[in-house]
């Protein structure tokens, strides 16, 4: 093949970070860098696609790195059950190839094949619509083993103009509007006879997700984003003959009254606010949405003290790995930036919260397009840090790992514990 | 380097009364040897393994070796004294598609509250035959002075 990749002369080659850490598995590195680079799918491996059984972009609630949503595998699996969610990346930005060789789909880079790789199945749920006529793929979109609800794809920080300056949550959503007609508020309705029908395939899912954009409306902030949740929560327990369900609800961070209320009055079993970037003064800027209406010091608050009502190891957050480097007012070294996001992680885990991280992915229709993320070694290192703080605080990530989320590279260390 | 598993140890490795004990090693290279009745030969005649339990030791041990590069072990002792050791490396863990749906249906089917957590694949890179009457020929005939002598008197 001959494809021109842009070389990065000045950060160590993948093979050079795989030497340099015998002991983190190489799969899971290679899940990193694909994410950290993101993926280019050529024509042939885009022919073998098939929409009858394979699953294919459109219902994310991210945008991709090339501006295109449809007709692609939204992700793929490497032979050791590691997930990896792809952003499809023009070529002149040195992705990984997804090619064809020999009949076998496999990942290049430089023209080398490191691994086959093959594409996510379709749940047999995605062929059927809801009684209102809302294809169920759009109201559930699924990974290997999670059901994965967006109730609500609008957030409401981006109306003040706040959103999160690495996030393109509502550009994705008016283009997911415009070309795929995707709701942007679900019904309860919907839910329910969407999860139904995805619970009767056999083995296929493990855990069910929630997540929304922000919305800050109500008596006390958030009421309305608590109220609504409870009714799609409530909904997918009609489906279940225990009260409780493995299912995680990624959102605000609420108080304990609010907190309280979803809990005892749903199925959820696991709770996980966001705080994006383990830093107050970069939170600020990066977050102004959350700092406004939350806080900094106030959000890690209700983080710790949500392990009253849901249990240590249950309440996590998640944070956009390298964006504590964006500029202008990030870190501009990244062994200061490791150092103090890893303290910052460190006193949540003391306090029962665990911190994972996802790859930054600067995408064109967010504030902070056109950026790079971190280096290979610096993510490596984050995951193995946030990894061991597991393990020094003893704290389970079942409902995060790489089987009910897979988009997490340090939660996948979790397989080991 | 994968081996080819022969018609015999495949016919071993699919009776009802055949014993097969995976042995995987943990992070400091202990053992850790369990029964494992639901190895099988896949049409590659690889070796497959249903893991029912995902926190199992064995299942984050086989983690580690697909991680790490590390070999697992196989015995296999039939009901009249056949025996063979088959070293291998696992090389794929399926946890979701058609095949797991197909063996996961497979479990459910046998036992109402089993659950599945992964399918293993290990490929063989070493198969010793293990049986007492193969390992003292080859003795006898590598190792002459490995015996007792009362054993050649008049």
């Amino acid at each position: 093949m001959s494809f021109a990749l842009k070389q990065q002369p000045s950060e160590l080659s993948f093979e050079e970070v795989a030497a340099k850490y015998p002991q983190f598995p190489r799969l899971v590195m290679l899940k990193t860098d694909i994410q950290r680079r993101g993926v280019y799918y050529t024509d042939r491996a885009l022919s073998v696609a098939d929409p009858a059984i394979h699953q294919l972009a459109g219902t994310h609630i991210f945008g991709t790195r090339d501006g295109i949503l449809t007709h692609r595998p939204e992700a793929f699996i490497l032979r050791d059950g590691t997930s990896v969610l792809t952003s499809p990346t023009p070529l002149e930005e040195n992705p990984y190839i997804v090619d064809l060789c020999d009949g076998r789909l496999v990942l290049l880079d430089k023209g080398q094949e490191i691994e086959e790789i093959e594409y996510w199945t379709k749940p047999d749920y995605y062929n059927l619509t809801t009684s209102t006529g809302v294809p169920m793929s759009h109201v559930a979109s699924a990974r290997p083993q999670r059901i994965y609800i967006m109730p609500s794809r609008y957030c409401h920080f981006w109306s003040d103009n706040q959103g999160c300056l690495f996030c393109d949550i509502v550009n994705n959503l008016k283009q997911q509007k415009s070309e795929l007609d995707l709701p942007p508020k679900l019904k309860p309705r919907d839910v329910a006879e969407t999860i139904k029908e995805a619970l009767k395939e056999p083995g296929r899912f493990t855990a069910i997700c929630l997540t929304s954009g922000s919305d800050f409306h109500g008596g006390v902030p958030f009421d309305t984003e608590v109220d609504y949740y409870i009714e799609i929560l409530q909904a997918v327990g009609e489906n279940f003959k225990t009260a409780k369900f493995p299912s995680q609800l990624i959102s605000t961070a609420f108080t304990e009254k609010q907190l309280a209320r979803i809990y005892e009055q749903t199925g959820i079993l696991s709770y996980t606010p966001d705080i994006e970037v383990l830093n107050e003064k970069l939170f600020a800027w990066i977050c102004p949405g959350k700092a406004r209406w939350v806080g900094y010091r106030e959000w890690k608050q209700r983080l710790i003290r949500a392990v009253d009502i849901f249990d240590r190891g249950y309440v996590n957050t998640c944070i956009v790995a390298g964006v504590e480097l964006a500029k202008p007012h990030g870190f501009t070294d990244e062994d200061e930036a490791l150092k103090a996001v890893l303290e910052e992680a460190e006193d949540l885990a003391s306090h029962g919260v665990s911190t994972v991280y996802t790859v930054w992915v600067p995408r064109p229709g967010s504030y902070l397009r056109g950026q790079k993320n971190a280096s290979l070694d610096y993510y490596v290192r984050l995951a193995a840090g946030l990894h061991e703080l597991r393990k020094k605080y003893n704290l389970p990530i079942d409902h995060d790992d790489y089987r009910r989320c897979g988009n997490h590279p340090d939660s996948d260390l979790g397989r080991l514990l | 380097m994968a081996v080819d598993i022969t018609e015999k140890l495949a016919a071993l490795l699919g009776k009802a009364d055949t014993v097969k004990i995976l042995v995987t090693t943990d992070e400091e290279g202990a053992p850790h040897a369990v029964v494992k009745d639901s190895l099988r030969l896949d049409e590659q005649h690889r070796l497959i393994y249903l893991e029912l339990l995902e926190s199992s030791r064995t299942n984050k041990n086989m983690v580690r070796s697909i991680w790490f590069n590390r070999a697992v072990a196989v015995a296999v002792a039939g009901a009249n004294g056949e025996s063979y050791q088959i070293k291998g490396k696992p090389v794929k863990a399926i946890v979701s598609g058609p095949l797991f749906r197909k063996y996961y249906q497979q479990i459910r089917e046998q036992c109402d509250d089993a659950d599945l957590a992964a399918v293993w694949v290990i490929e063989p890179e070493n198969i010793i035959d293990q049986s007492f009457p193969v390992r003292r020929r080859q003795e006898e005939a590598s190792h002459p002075y490995f015996k007792h002598l009362d054993r050649l008197a008049k």
